[in-house]
């Protein structure tokens, strides 16, 4: 219910006309204005809605190619390999979890990089917010593969990145769709960070079309709820199909030979 | 055929010696199997072998070449691995042409040495499965069909039996040995199991402490062994050694297997309170308490079966006792 009632009352809100939405009433809509409330969510300010959508899936995409790619190979070569530098990467990546990013030297970073405002730039700071939780997921899931695998491969005269994208990665697939799901609908429905790292009307990503309905002087709250109703659909569609894969990489223990 | 030829070969974990100064030739076609007790360097040195480990000094020779410095897959071997170590995403057939993929040789040619080595395991009927839906011997065979398809020079086996039952190991040392038989291939084979060292060797290695404590063919070890280590090692159940001084000898320990001990009444050599009786069918082993000695082991036909706490005379066979200086 608590996930249901807040969702039917988005459904009712975005189907209602201007005047009765501004009541808030969890009520049936008199008019139903569906197609039209969606069509002016798209269009308001020259197909904003679009651009949004394209600028986030981008993002999405971009982040967590990177965060699956990079968390898989630090994940294994700091499960595999025993050096003393495991220790002070160890040490990182708990600090990467544990303190809060600091916005304004972050800008600055960006700004000093020429990477501030743009696309690359977002995905590079996803990526480096999410990059911890991956690797340590990785590492962990890695552990319960056994080392004789990658024996196995290197007698067979595999080199060591086709040790790694032979071997390693086909078996990290239930950990990877669980990472995918998990982080593509966090940097999906990302709201503060691309407020603060990517403003600029073309940078615009889907959480932020919000602001196109809300203003000091007047809100449409029927066009913002169904512009809510059409950012949720992607995250929903994501998790609906890979329920069952979440489940079974996040309890699925070791891989057997 | 190729000959392994280990000269001086060291390895040491940090502070740690593993392998201490080890020299060793294996003959071409010969099964040699390292035996040792666990911790004894046995599997490092087949490691080392193998190249998974980098020797600390000494070289490697395999075919009369130098590969102690060579990549693994340079060196013409195969391994098998204790739990087989078959990628559980592939199929049997990816599984065993793995390496033949990976060596871009043509899919055609792939294909046929494949279904000639799963042929020759009979594995034909499993080659579109994975591993996880076979059965433990069958997954031993495509360890083995994986190794075989490389046309290795030398084969390495690590403890490969000691996953499966006890029924299923006594077929696998048969097929093993027949597979030995037939290929002609040198095959060095470690295992902690006296059993399978006696039965499929030609030459057994007895490791300890990270050296060679002897080399040589089964039944040299059985009959004589050049320490006591070696005597305790080697025969089940185990030589009963005692201090010299204590059985009245000169030599520094005394040693006589259990089957070399005769019970009898006729001025017995010791006398001994019956402890624990092994009926084991084909024979039964009788432990003793033998006063000033302790624990002794006497192996007697299937039908003895003495009461628990009876005294029994015991003597040695004449010429079979072993005496260590």
């Amino acid at each position: 219910m608590i996930f249901i009632l807040p969702f039917v009352y988005i459904l009712l809100m975005a189907v209602k006309t201007k005047q009765e939405a501004a009541l808030f009433l969890f009520a049936w809509p008199s008019e139903w204005r569906a197609w039209e409330n969606l069509v002016e969510v798209v269009q308001t300010r020259n197909y904003m809605l679009l651009l949004a959508y394209f600028n986030s899936t981008v993002i999405t995409l971009g982040a967590v190619t990177l965060l699956v790619i990079f968390g898989a190979m630090v994940g294994y070569v700091l499960q595999r390999r025993r050096s003393p530098w495991n220790r002070v990467v160890y040490v990182f990546l708990l600090i990467g979890l544990m303190v809060p990013p600091a916005v304004v030297p972050t800008i600055w970073v960006l700004q000093n990089l020429g990477l501030f405002k743009t696309i690359h730039g977002m995905i590079l700071i996803q990526v480096a917010y999410g990059l911890s939780f991956a690797v340590l997921l990785y590492r962990s899931f890695i552990a319960s593969i056994p080392r004789a695998l990658d024996e196995a491969a290197i007698i067979d005269g595999a080199r060591p990145w086709q040790v790694f994208f032979r071997v390693i990665l086909p078996l990290l697939k239930p950990v990877t769709v669980t990472l995918i799901v998990v982080q593509s609908v966090a940097i999906f429905n990302d709201f503060t960070n691309p407020l603060y790292y990517l403003p600029g009307r073309e940078n615009v990503t889907v959480q932020l079309t919000l602001f196109n309905f809300q203003s000091q002087f007047q809100s449409q709250y029927n066009l913002l709820f169904m512009n809510i109703l059409l950012v949720t659909i992607p995250p929903l569609l994501v998790f609906v199909f890979c329920n069952r894969q979440i489940v079974a990489g996040m309890t699925s223990g070791g891989v057997k030979g | 055929m190729s000959s392994v030829v280990l000269s001086d070969l060291c390895k040491s974990f940090g502070a740690i010696d593993v392998i201490r100064g080890v020299d060793l030739v294996i003959e071409p076609g010969e099964f040699c199997v390292f035996v040792g007790p666990s911790g004894c360097g046995k599997s490092t040195l087949l490691r080392l072998i193998a190249g998974l480990e980098e020797a600390t000094s000494g070289t490697i020779r395999i075919d009369g070449k130098d590969v102690t410095d060579a990549e693994p897959s340079a060196r013409g071997i195969a391994m098998v691995f204790q739990n087989y170590a078959l990628y559980p995403h592939l199929t049997v057939r990816d599984n065993i042409g793995f390496g033949l993929s990976l060596a871009r040789r043509p899919k055609a040619e792939i294909r046929a040495r494949v279904e000639a080595a799963a042929e020759a395991l009979q594995l034909t009927h499993l080659l579109d499965r994975k591993p996880k839906e076979l059965s433990g011997g069958q997954r031993q065979r495509v360890a083995i069909g994986r190794a075989i398809v490389r046309d290795p020079k030398v084969f390495l086996f690590d403890e490969p039996l000691s996953n499966l039952d006890a029924a299923l190991r006594a077929q696998m040392r048969i097929e093993l040995s027949d597979l030995h038989r037939k290929l002609g291939a040198t095959m060095i084979y470690v295992t902690h199991d006296q059993v399978e060292a006696m039965t499929m060797a030609d030459k057994i290695v007895v490791l300890n402490g990270g050296r060679i404590e002897q080399v040589g063919s089964p039944i040299t070890l059985y009959d004589t062994p050049a320490s006591p280590f070696v005597a305790g090692f080697i025969g089940s159940p185990r030589m009963n050694l005692y201090d010299g001084r204590a059985v009245g000898e000169s030599c520094a320990t005394y040693g006589i297997r259990p089957e070399h001990l005769k019970l009898t009444d006729m001025a017995p050599r010791w006398r001994g309170t019956v402890r624990h009786v092994e009926r084991l069918g084909a024979d039964t082993v009788i432990h003793l308490d033998v006063p000033d000695l302790g624990d002794m082991v006497v192996r007697a036909d299937g039908d003895r079966n003495p009461p628990i706490g009876s005294m029994l005379g015991i003597s040695p066979l004449p010429g079979r006792e072993h005496r260590f200086p």
